[in-house]
């Protein structure tokens, strides 16, 4: 067959119903592509644009008040790492991260498990159980606060607490936040444990039943191992947004009483928009992406190898 | 037909190219932050004095939600009458207000012609160019009116709007950056109706103070002693905390060798701090480190909080009849004596400031001229709830002859208004450095060692007001 006729061939051969495709010019076929890529290129833009510059600024003395920036090198990295606020914020954002998300994810699990069981008061509490959800963190801060307050705050007065007990006092209003962040979020985790224990095959559930396994060794053995990715799922995403928790520390405390809250966050904004030193707060930030970024692609390497477990792999 | 892909303008060339634009505002933004110097626009106006001359222009106010402003809203439309300009007022919450001022200052926008702000934001916005400086429109007869009479503001009050910008410099040198037009003093109100009944009196001295806040507190019944800002603000170090300090010898920045040195750790300072601390424990509102001035006189006014150390202004409204539980039964007294029998007493102004920026900077000068005249401010002192008027003329005709049942305020006013003034030292990082004033004490009151919170927080604030 001469090439002619294999042209004429794949011609026959394209036709749909018996109609020609349109032809498509050579002026569109080159530059449809760049067409096409536009948008994704505004948002690129839209993204790195001011992330850039963000990162820009943490090279100047850039302060709102003081607008004739220069280049200073690395000296507010050197400011920031040689500034005993900076680590305390570093501990301070750590224990909220780890604390809140360790006991969000087995407070979570647990009741994802109670939930599993259908039930009329599991439905029931399905439907409650989203409510912290549907409330802007902002809104559940403030709520709270409110119940926080020693003078007409409902939790000192169901607690008999009195008047001189004080939720946000400094040693006790990171666990307060924590508190807070556990109300809001751990229905976040159970739902999205639940998702996954109801996706789970039966069968191996019914083989172990038969051969006597108890409960104990079901959630052990088959459950928790095939669940795992579903778990790290939400440890990630908790984790994470512990990490760059803002709303619900600013609203309670605005990083106080002193610094006994002062997350990464915090001070970033504080430096940024309170005091307008734009560089020092660009800088937090920065180093906060850098450990956002580090730690979220740790966790998800996990994830990987937890799915590629729960598949039956060794990999 | 060449692939596109082989052409001089590969797909791959123009992604660079476009990435390469991206980075050209990128870093020209890196840069070009500078400032612009804008024209005063004083000097234009000729002529005689006419409040018609920038008739037909519509301006624009920024405001905080306030009483001053609650006063003069039904006031904008003798204005309007009184120059054919029309003013639009935008609001914005307290709490938000300067972060939105600053934002739209730091941008340059000229959206705000005229802007409600205090003294210390002099310090803030003048230095960067975001004020005009109001000299050459105050010195022009053809833009103001021989009735204006600057001088008739309190003195302590037109001083604390000029400066000069340099590091030592005091507060009333160089140009004059606002407006007055409302103020405050910062001293005791006291729940008179307690008082004379348990048959006490205001403390005199500092001591005596602390011991009867303590016995006035019982918290079984739901009541403390005194009431005083706590939260993590500037604003917890400029009233009753800075006013007191000042009384016992206490002072922010000493000048040496022309650079400022931070003094908040001195002995009488880490004295003064210490005790205030353990006052806000042991007779204060429990959750003391978020109270701001609305908690204060909201508990005075509730019958909670015996007494409060704060804005004269502030407490004013609450013996205003309706206006709290406790309107009618409130006190005034100048608050506890320093020895030497100091009453230095730090101020607050709300103040007009005017956009650098601005497009309408005649129209601008009318509304700033009208609003802290004589004229519009008896109106607004006659509605019953301006306080305090800027004017001599004004606080010594109108206001009081409105003044009602207002138990010991015109004699605490009479006592303090000549030792009154901003107390703290002009510099340019004052919100950062005071804040973290505010957060030193929170953490003494937190239980943290005072000398060496003090210590760390004045070292650090050296280097801050001096870089």
């Amino acid at each position: 067959m001469s090439i002619r006729q294999h042209g004429a061939m794949r011609s026959a051969d394209d036709t749909v119903g018996g109609h020609q495709p349109p032809a498509v010019s050579p002026a569109r076929r080159k530059w449809r592509p760049y067409i096409l890529s536009i948008p994704a290129t505004i948002i690129l833009i839209g993204i790195l644009y001011p992330f850039v510059q963000g990162v820009g600024y943490t090279f100047l003395n850039y302060r709102a008040t003081e607008p004739n920036p220069h280049f200073i090198a690395v000296g507010n990295y050197v400011a920031v790492f040689t500034d005993p606020l900076f680590w305390s914020s570093v501990r301070i954002t750590g224990t909220f991260a780890i604390v809140a998300t360790v006991v969000e994810t087995i407070l979570g699990v647990i009741i994802a498990l109670l939930l599993n069981r259908s039930s009329m008061i599991g439905k029931i509490f399905e439907k409650v159980l989203i409510l912290p959800l549907m409330i802007a963190p902002v809104i559940a801060a403030v709520i709270w606060k409110l119940m926080f307050n020693p003078q007409f705050g409902i939790l000192n007065h169901i607690f008999r607490l009195g008047s001189t007990y004080d939720f946000l006092s400094a040693d006790r209003a990171l666990w307060s936040i924590i508190l807070v962040d556990l109300w809001i979020y751990t229905p976040f985790v159970a739902i999205l444990v639940l998702a996954g224990v109801r996706s789970l095959p039966r069968e191996p559930f019914e083989a172990s039943a038969v051969d006597g396994a108890n409960w104990f060794y079901m959630f052990r053995r088959l459950m928790l191992p095939m669940m795992w990715p579903y778990i790290l799922v939400a440890v990630i995403f908790r984790f994470m947004d512990c990490l760059k928790v803002f709303d619900i520390v600013y609203v309670l405390t605005q990083g106080g009483p002193g610094h006994a809250t002062s997350t990464l966050q915090v001070n970033a904004y504080i430096n940024s928009i309170i005091n307008f030193n734009y560089s020092g707060g660009a800088t937090y930030m920065f180093i906060l992406w850098i450990i956002v970024y580090l730690t979220a692609q740790q966790l998800v390497k996990l994830l990987g190898r937890a799915q590629a477990r729960a598949a039956g792999s060794e990999a | 037909m060449n692939s596109p892909f082989s052409s001089p303008l590969s797909r791959r060339r123009v992604l660079q190219g476009m990435g390469l634009a991206a980075t050209v505002p990128v870093l020209s933004a890196c840069v070009g932050t500078g400032q612009k110097s804008t024209n005063n626009g004083a000097n234009s106006v000729t002529g005689s004095f006419d409040w018609k001359k920038a008739q037909g222009t519509t301006i624009k106010i920024l405001q905080t939600p306030h009483v001053y402003q609650q006063t003069y809203q039904p006031l904008f439309k003798e204005f309007t009458d009184l120059t054919g300009i029309t003013v639009t007022a935008d609001l914005v919450p307290e709490a938000d207000y300067f972060t939105k001022l600053n934002t739209e200052l730091a941008g340059k926008s000229s959206t705000h012609d005229v802007f409600m702000m205090g003294a210390y934001w002099v310090w803030q916005y003048g230095p960067p160019g975001w004020l005009e400086d109001l000299d050459p429109w105050i010195n022009n007869s053809a833009a103001t009116g021989a009735e204006f009479d600057y001088n008739d503001f309190f003195e302590g009050l037109r001083t604390s709007m000029k400066w000069d910008f340099k590091v030592g410099s005091a507060a009333g040198t160089g140009g004059t950056y606002a407006l007055p037009w409302g103020f405050e003093l910062n001293n005791i109100a006291y729940n008179k109706t307690v008082f004379d009944k348990k048959g006490i009196k205001p403390a005199e001295t500092f001591d005596n103070f602390i011991q009867l806040a303590t016995d006035l507190t019982d918290r079984k019944n739901d009541q403390y002693g005194i009431a005083f800002r706590g939260s993590k603000s500037w604003a917890t170090i400029h009233p009753g905390f800075m006013t007191q300090y000042s009384r016992m010898g206490g002072k922010d920045y000493e000048v040496q060798n022309g650079k400022l040195t931070a003094v908040m750790n001195s002995p009488t300072a880490v004295d003064f701090t210490k005790k205030w601390a353990d006052l806000a424990k042991a007779a204060g509102p429990t959750s003391w480190t978020t109270y701001e001035y609305p908690n204060c006189t909201g508990d005075l006014g509730d019958g909670k909080a015996m007494m409060v150390y704060d804005a004269d202004s502030a407490t004013y409204p609450k013996n205003v009849k309706g206006a709290s539980k406790m309107a009618g039964q409130l006190a005034w007294h100048q608050g506890p004596a320093g020895p030497g029998g100091s009453l230095a007493t730090n101020i607050w102004t709300w103040a007009w400031g005017m956009n650098a920026n601005s497009k309408n900077k005649l129209a601008a000068w009318l509304f700033m001229q009208w609003a802290s005249g004589k004229d519009a401010m008896n109106k607004a002192v006659k509605s019953g709830a301006f306080a305090d008027p800027v004017r001599t003329s004004v606080f010594n005709g109108s206001f009081k002859q409105t003044l009602g049942s207002f138990p010991g305020y015109l004699e605490a006013f009479e006592a303090q208004v000549p030792q009154a003034k901003v107390l703290f030292t002009p510099q340019k990082r004052f919100l950062e450095t005071t804040e973290d004033w505010a957060v030193a004490l929170q953490s003494i009151y937190g239980g943290a060692d005072a000398k060496s919170t003090l210590d760390s927080l004045a070292s650090s604030n050296t280097n801050k007001v001096n870089s």
